[in-house]
């Protein structure tokens, strides 16, 4: 293990400390970083990059350590490598840009001081080395390819740095940078800093991609795209030079078309492009994308970027510690399905997964409402953290989500989301380790829902599958592209017959120590989304009245459930995964129109009053259920409306509605369910 | 700042300064250095002042090196001047004497080369720092700094002067690796610091009190295992001063008594221990040790690592760490022992004497001048 340390406490040298530990990382080694320079101030994204990294001294055993920035050695780096007592044997390595003789003998004497024995020096701008940004404290070092790290085919992707200050003083330029999506054969991301990202979420260019200056490490960011270029006055900062130079590296081509030509002048093989915006799009066109693999290779052959062979520089530093990463050896797939309340994600999931081959390897990320219902139907499960408002930071349980991910998902394997909102989590997990990722994106989303935030980590996945509403006025593309795959509504399925009915109810007649003439089950939510104990209470206290009457209240795992529901005759609160048989035995369900529990309702032809949930999170169930209700396959009471709810009860089990309703259901045509495609679809994913 | 600095400086003419200090010797000397250091070298110019200003005509030239920024003259270099009535020239641009005396070149090792240039009989460079470390590695660029002297220097004769044994084997080393040393001779005697301390009775009823004191300086102290054997809880007490890095730490065992440095005057300090345990980090070592004098003055028994012990000349016990809890306990056992050694070594003390320094000066600086060997 090879612990890595900096010759500062402070923000910019704990940012190095990541940028490193990512790129030693990224070639196999294994790496800590000591906890002790942790800066007071850290950003959210600095937390992601260092969580896999950070480690008490107490806990590890290093085989080396490395110090970076060791050009200017503060007393607190000091301190904290005396304090860790190293043994003598483990030898310590102090990278940094020496200036002169007397800079290395200074970094040397004071770290000899702390530890007492002699480190090793390593001066990164030995051997006539360019220096391509002044002060960097991250070595500013390159894993060189063979060949061009390139998509293949016509069409390009390119990546464009733009500093906020050009965006802003320049309302053209931004309209300018966009032409170069126009083209078919190119697809545009754009990087710039916070405000900048912000500036083009307002304008009417929202629809870009943008990444933020931070939202990904260097090496991670280096998947999206071929063609990298940079506008703004020079070389824009560590991580932006780290950036270029493992573009260089990768055998992507780099244009230079800062002011200052910064790239250019160090020697570096890019193109030097147009300082105009305007003329940046016929640039790439005429001059860039038709030759971007050749261009790539002669990069690589390049006796300047050869200067920067990581494993050239350090092969005396970090030879020893070198451990060798095979991929998984039976590529699995796991399914993360969102959600710390409900199982409906999950359920979706599991459909599919039960879809798949049998001979598949599957596994889930689940949170614990859902661990049960999956492992119940044979999935193995690795629990996820749920947020928590005892954790300090909201992002926090996700974060620890992250590692845990990233134990579990391994080059070779592929990852399916089921959510609304990309995790950073997720996000973070296929941008570093690649893998095939599907995008599990059920539509009827709310409008204040459908924005391009939402939508920009769609970047990070292979495919997305949209899985349909059964009606079609609800289905709206929110997105579009060959990567986009619609399959019908994913169900679950079990019709039972009249027998397997009659013999539920016959056990539920046993189970309950009474004769059961109506049957009816109630499943409104957990009771987090909204709040329904209401509505809960008004149908105990109906159905009360009523002789022979059982009246089952599904609560889901973590559901909120009102004390006052557990005094009812008729009326209980039951734990059950198997609410379709209920439903199908039932004489009236009332239920909340989620995706999953309308649909099956829908296909197993189940008479059911519908009351949507309505929280903002969550998708627009009064338009499902509108949509059956206009069709009468189903009655429908708003929340709010308790009289309506008692009145339509009576109308279900009093006056034939409910049989009216079955027998319309009976004779609507329902698309095909997606489940099988859903689950080829994935399958497939495992062979590219 | 620095025009602040030279605002402090007496408002006494050259040529009366001169004129009241010649004593018809007819030699000048010029002094050189940067007047910031904060330790041992000012401390020991100062003391030369003392002597030389009575044997020569001295001049004391100040360059403001890279080394430091935004302080003050060393304090006790800045008494001793304003008591001798001792004008500072900073950054002359031409320093004509008899004999040129350059007091630690490694002030030089931030910057480049000096805008001055240096026109003696003999050029003599004191090596306050030595040259290479313990296991060879090297202390700073002397190359770098001796370059400087040189290229600014016109002398019949250039001289290294060492300041104490290890300093000389240092200096000595370097010379032997680096062509340039050739350029050097090597004064004959060491060029020691002055010595000349009160000397306080030994206590006759030695107690394992233990302590050490130095700057505050990583460099100063050994590892912590080394630190256990020299200072353990079976001690009586273990005052340390100068301990700012443990106390920052918050790592120190109870039963060491830490204080930062400055914080006691030598007196108090010196009446908590009877033994002086003084050990460097193993990667260092002082090229004089004035701390050991000060301890073998003020009636303590010092115990160091041979290295340091060589400078004084049987005046403090050679040791190890491990070695430490053996020979005190053996002194505390033998009180006479104990008192009569003390006594010998500062005997021994005199050998760096005021006296002592003033009759190798003489000799020094008359000796006839030839070409460089």
């Amino acid at each position: 293990m090879i612990l890595l340390c900096s010759g500062q406490v402070s923000s910019r040298h704990f940012d190095a400390l990541v940028l490193f530990a990512l790129q030693l990382e990224r070639l196999g080694h294994r790496v800590a970083i000591d906890q002790r320079f942790l800066p007071e101030e850290l950003s959210k994204q600095t937390r992601y990059e260092m969580a896999p990294f950070l480690a008490d001294f107490a806990d590890i055993s290093p085989q080396i350590v490395v110090l970076i920035g060791a050009d200017d050695i503060g007393e607190s780096a000091q301190a904290i490598l005396g304090a860790m007592r190293l043994e003598h044997t483990v030898p310590i390595w102090a990278l940094g840009q020496f200036a002169d003789l007397q800079t290395e003998i200074t970094a040397r004497n004071k770290i000899a001081y702390a530890v007492g024995y002699e480190p090793h020096l390593l001066n990164l701008t030995a051997d006539h080395r360019p220096n391509l940004f002044n002060g960097s404290i991250t070595p500013l070092l390159a894993q060189i390819e063979k060949d061009p790290q390139q998509a293949p085919g016509k069409s390009a992707r390119v990546l464009v740095y733009s500093p906020f200050d050009e965006l802003e003083e320049d309302d053209t330029a931004l309209h300018h940078l966009s032409v170069v999506n126009y083209s078919p054969n190119m697809a545009l991301h754009l990087v710039t800093n916070a405000k900048g990202k912000d500036l083009i979420r307002k304008s009417r260019h929202a629809t870009l991609s943008v990444f933020s200056y931070g939202e990904l490490p260097p090496t991670d960011l280096l998947n999206y795209f071929d063609i990298l270029v940079f506008f703004g006055p020079n070389v824009p900062g560590e991580r932006m030079a780290l950036l270029a130079l493992n573009a260089m590296g990768a055998g992507k081509v780099v244009v230079d078309c800062t002011e200052s030509s910064g790239f250019a002048s160090s020697g570096a093989p890019v193109l030097k492009g147009p300082q105009d915006p305007a003329a940046l799009s016929g640039y790439l066109h005429g001059t860039v994308a038709q030759n971007r693999l050749e261009i790539g290779q002669r990069i690589l052959q390049s006796e300047w970027l050869h200067q920067f062979d990581i494993d050239a520089v350090l092969r005396n530093v970090v030879a020893r510690a070198k451990v060798s990463k095979s991929p998984s050896k039976t590529p699995q797939t796991v399914f993360f399905p969102t959600n710390g309340n409900g199982v409906g994600h999950a359920q979706r999931c599991a459909l599919i997964a039960e879809a798949m081959d049998p001979a598949r390897t599957v596994r889930f990320a689940a949170f614990p409402s859902c661990v049960d219902m999956l492992q119940n139907r044979g999935f193995a499960c690795v629990p996820m953290v749920p947020r928590s408002a005892d954790h300090d930071a909201e992002y926090a349980a996700d974060m620890l989500n992250y590692l845990r991910l990233r134990s579990l998902v391994k080059t070779g394997d592929q990852l399916v989301f089921d959510g609304g909102y990309v995790f950073d989590s997720v996000y973070r997990l296929v941008s570093k380790l690649q893998v095939r990722a599907t995008w599990i994106r059920r539509g009827l989303w709310r409008q204040g829902q459908v924005n391009p935030i939402a939508l920009e980590r769609e970047r990070a996945f292979s495919r997305v599958i949209v899985p349909a509403e059964a009606f079609a006025e609800l289905n709206t593309d929110y997105s579009s592209g060959d990567d986009i795959h619609k399959f019908g509504p994913i169900v679950r399925q079990g019709k039972l017959s009249q027998e397997d009915i009659t013999s539920l109810r016959d056990r539920l007649s046993i189970q309950f120590d009474r004769t059961i003439d109506t049957l009816v089950v109630t499943m409104l939510g957990g009771g987090v989304a909204s709040e329904r104990t209401a509505q809960t209470q008004l149908l105990c206290n109906v159905l009360e009245r009523r002789s022979n009457c059982l009246h089952l209240v599904v609560a889901w795992p973590n559901a909120v459930v009102s004390n006052s529901l557990y005094g009812w005759q008729n009326s209980h609160v039951i734990h059950t995964a198997r609410t379709l048989d209920l439903c199908q035995a039932a004489d009236l369900t009332i239920s909340a129109t989620g995706y999953n529990s309308f649909h099956e309702l829908l296909y197993a032809h189940v008479s059911a009053i519908l009351i949507p949930q309505s929280a903002p999170y969550l998708d627009d169930q009064e338009r499902r259920a509108r949509a059956a209700f206009e069709r009468g396959l189903a009655g429908f009471v708003q929340d709010t409306e308790l009289l309506s709810l008692e009145r339509e009860v009576s109308a279900f089990l009093d006056d034939g509605k409910a049989q009216a309703v079955r027998d319309a259901l009976m004779k609507e045509v329902l698309p095909d369910t997606g489940n099988i495609a859903a689950a080829r679809l994935i399958e497939e994913g495992l062979h590219q | 700042m620095v025009q602040l600095l030279k605002q402090r400086q007496m408002l006494v003419s050259t040529e009366e300064t001169r004129a009241a200090r010649r004593v018809g010797t007819g030699l000048s000397v010029a002094y050189v250095l940067d007047p910031r250091f904060p330790g041992g070298t000012s401390s020991a110019v100062a003391a030369e002042l003392e002597v030389v200003t009575a044997l020569a005509d001295v001049q004391v030239y100040a360059l403001e090196t890279k080394m430091f920024g935004g302080r003050r003259i060393a304090p006790r270099l800045s008494d001793t001047l304003m008591r001798l009535k001792l004008p500072v020239q900073w950054d002359a641009k031409e320093i004509k004497a008899d004999v040129v005396i350059f007091h630690n070149p490694s002030c030089l090792k931030f910057q480049e080369g000096i805008d001055v240039r240096l026109i003696a009989r003999h050029l003599i460079v004191v090596t306050h720092e030595n040259f290479l470390r313990p296991n060879g590695a090297p202390g700073f660029d002397v190359e770098k700094c001796l370059s400087q002297i040189a290229s600014a220097s016109l002398a019949l004769r250039r001289s290294l002067a060492p300041i104490s044994a290890w300093n000389r084997s240092t200096t000595l080393e370097w010379c032997r690796e680096n062509r340039s040393g050739n350029a050097w001779s090597i004064l004959d005697q060491d060029w020691f610091n002055i010595c000349s301390f009160e000397k306080e009775e030994p206590t006759s009823t030695p107690k394992d009190r233990r302590g050490r004191h130095s700057r505050p300086g990583l460099e100063k102290f050994p590892g912590y295992d080394a630190m256990a054997c020299c200072f353990p809880a079976t001690a009586d007490s273990n005052v340390i001063l100068g301990a700012d890095s443990f106390l920052r730490a918050g790592a120190a065992p109870p039963h060491w008594s830490l204080h930062p440095f400055g914080a006691l005057t030598l007196k108090d300090y010196f009446d908590q221990i009877d033994f002086f345990v003084y050990f460097t980090s193993p990667v260092w070592r002082e090229s004089f040790g004035r701390v050991i004098a000060e301890a073998i003055a003020a009636g303590k028994m010092v115990i160091t690592d041979p290295e340091t012990a060589r400078t004084f000349g049987g005046a403090a016990i050679e040791a190890t760490p491990e070695d430490v809890d053996q020979i005190v306990s053996s002194y505390i056992a033998e009180p006479d022992r104990y008192r009569g050694d003390i006594l010998s070594a500062q005997e021994k003390l005199d050998r760096f004497s005021t006296e002592a320094f003033r009759d190798r000066f003489n000799v020094l600086v008359r000796q006839p001048m030839g070409v460089i060997p």
